[in-house]
């Protein structure tokens, strides 16, 4: 079950987006609310899995409340929902630190799949995002980057994200961005498969 | 004295470019608030209608033809806001302005954007960060538009106290003299290619603008902007 706590200003939205969510067999509302000030309280008591948030709140900043929740010990998955499809959105659910971001100007059904994506572990963000995520130049596809192989390691040696991002210097986003291509390379789904692949190369006398 | 009336009219012109800034916000803004959380709303709920309308077929069907009229609204608003809605001129410097409206350009598309920022770019005034992003703006659709190229090129530049942007792509070209002679005298409807609105715009802050196109040899935009 996917545990989803909803925060919007528009109580009409609120009111859709749980009759909608309700109807799911894998996810269920936790809690919601039309006032920003109350979403980390509510975190607190309700500790969802994901938290759909929309960002042009009235009482708070959405980043904000963005912030404060990644400040948590175990923070939710955080998808944002806004009416903005444009860089603007785009790069202020990046820089907060947001998992994944929805159009309400899409299909609600777009929400739905968003919210089962992030909670799997996903970053959703349109293809075009990427520029800022890894810089402007890529490398050639199929193989690893310098900084892919660097995470890899770390990722081998048991560090979590945030603590790769610490040692690397970069953002919590930038490394999730890394860890998924470097996945999606090394054909594993998670970090045991590619540590396991790391030691493997290791052993054969050709560290990657 | 001229000069003095000059420099008037430039900065009574630079503050209506602030002012429309501003009313183009305001717009987007009731949109956003009104009509697209409605919509977002309606539509969650008929969703909900329609699955429990899996007995009865023909109703399900005219439930699911609203659901796809409303999303055709959306889609439609969704071009609007995305197009107009001014980014934080104030809070964004200038090159991240304008990775964001190529980010934006490529997520509403789906044609390429392959951007030249030098990494020391730095900021420029508010007006002429506002007409960069408006001619871009504008280039960037007149070249997805008309070019028939999968990818347009987007240089900035910085020369002493000015600012040089150039856009340009290898699509089909046209006619530049013959195009800019029919948007003479378009009056508020504006020409097909804007390329009005945008010498209008280099016009009112002294700035240069260069068109290079032939039928088959791409397109080329060049305009030349004091930074301050």
């Amino acid at each position: 079950m996917i545990r989803v706590l909803l925060a919007d200003d528009h109580a009409i939205v609120l009111e859709g987006l749980r009759a909608l969510l309700d109807g799911e067999p894998d996810i269920t509302v936790a809690g919601w609310t039309t006032d920003g000030t109350e979403v980390v309280k509510l975190v607190q008591q309700h500790k969802p899995d994901v938290v759909v948030l929309d960002l042009e709140l009235t009482t708070i900043k959405g980043t904000e409340v963005l912030a404060a929740l990644r400040d948590r010990p175990t923070p939710p998955k955080v998808l944002v929902l806004t009416a903005y499809n444009d860089g603007e959105s785009l790069r202020s659910a990046l820089d907060a630190g947001a998992d994944g971001l929805a159009l309400k100007t899409e299909s609600p059904q777009q929400t739905l799949t968003a919210i089962r994506q992030v909670h799997a572990g996903q970053l959703v963000f349109p293809q075009a995002a990427r520029r800022w995520i890894e810089g402007r130049s890529a490398g050639a596809p199929g193989d690893l980057t310098p900084r892919e192989r660097e995470v890899w390691k770390l990722v081998a040696g048991g560090l979590t994200n945030p603590q790769i991002a610490e040692r690397l210097g970069l953002s919590d986003n930038t490394v999730k961005f890394h860890v998924q291509h470097l996945f999606s390379k090394l054909g594993v789904k998670n970090r045991t498969e590619a540590a396991l692949k790391y030691a493997h190369g290791a052993r054969r006398g050709a560290p990657p | 004295m001229t000069e003095y009336r000059d420099a008037e009219a430039r900065a009574a012109s630079r503050r209506l470019l602030a002012t429309s800034e501003r009313e183009l916000q305001r717009i987007v803004l009731d949109m956003h608030d009104g009509p697209v959380q409605d919509i977002f709303a309606a539509l969650s709920q008929l969703q909900v209608l329609e699955r429990a309308l899996a007995a009865d077929p023909p109703t399900q069907q005219r439930s699911r033809q609203a659901v796809r009229l409303l999303e055709r609204a959306l889609g439609e608003i969704r071009n609007f806001i995305g197009a107009f809605r001014p980014p934080g001129f104030e809070r964004r410097a200038l090159g991240e302005i304008i990775e964001g409206l190529a980010v934006q350009h490529e997520t509403l598309t789906e044609q390429g954007v392959e951007l030249d920022l030098p990494d020391d770019l730095g900021d420029c005034a508010l007006p002429t960060k506002i007409a960069i992003y408006r001619i871009l703006q504008e280039a960037l659709a007149n070249g997805h538009r008309h070019s028939g190229a999968s990818e347009q090129r987007v240089i900035v530049e910085r020369e002493g106290g000015s600012l040089t942007l150039t856009v340009s792509d290898r699509g089909r070209g046209f006619n530049p003299e013959r195009v800019l002679a029919s948007e003479e005298g378009v009056g508020v409807e504006g020409g097909h290619f804007g390329l009005r609105g945008i010498q209008d715009r280099v016009e009112m802050l002294g700035g240069a603008f260069a068109l290079e196109s032939a039928p088959g040899r791409g397109t080329s935009l060049t305009v030349t902007l004091p930074a301050e």
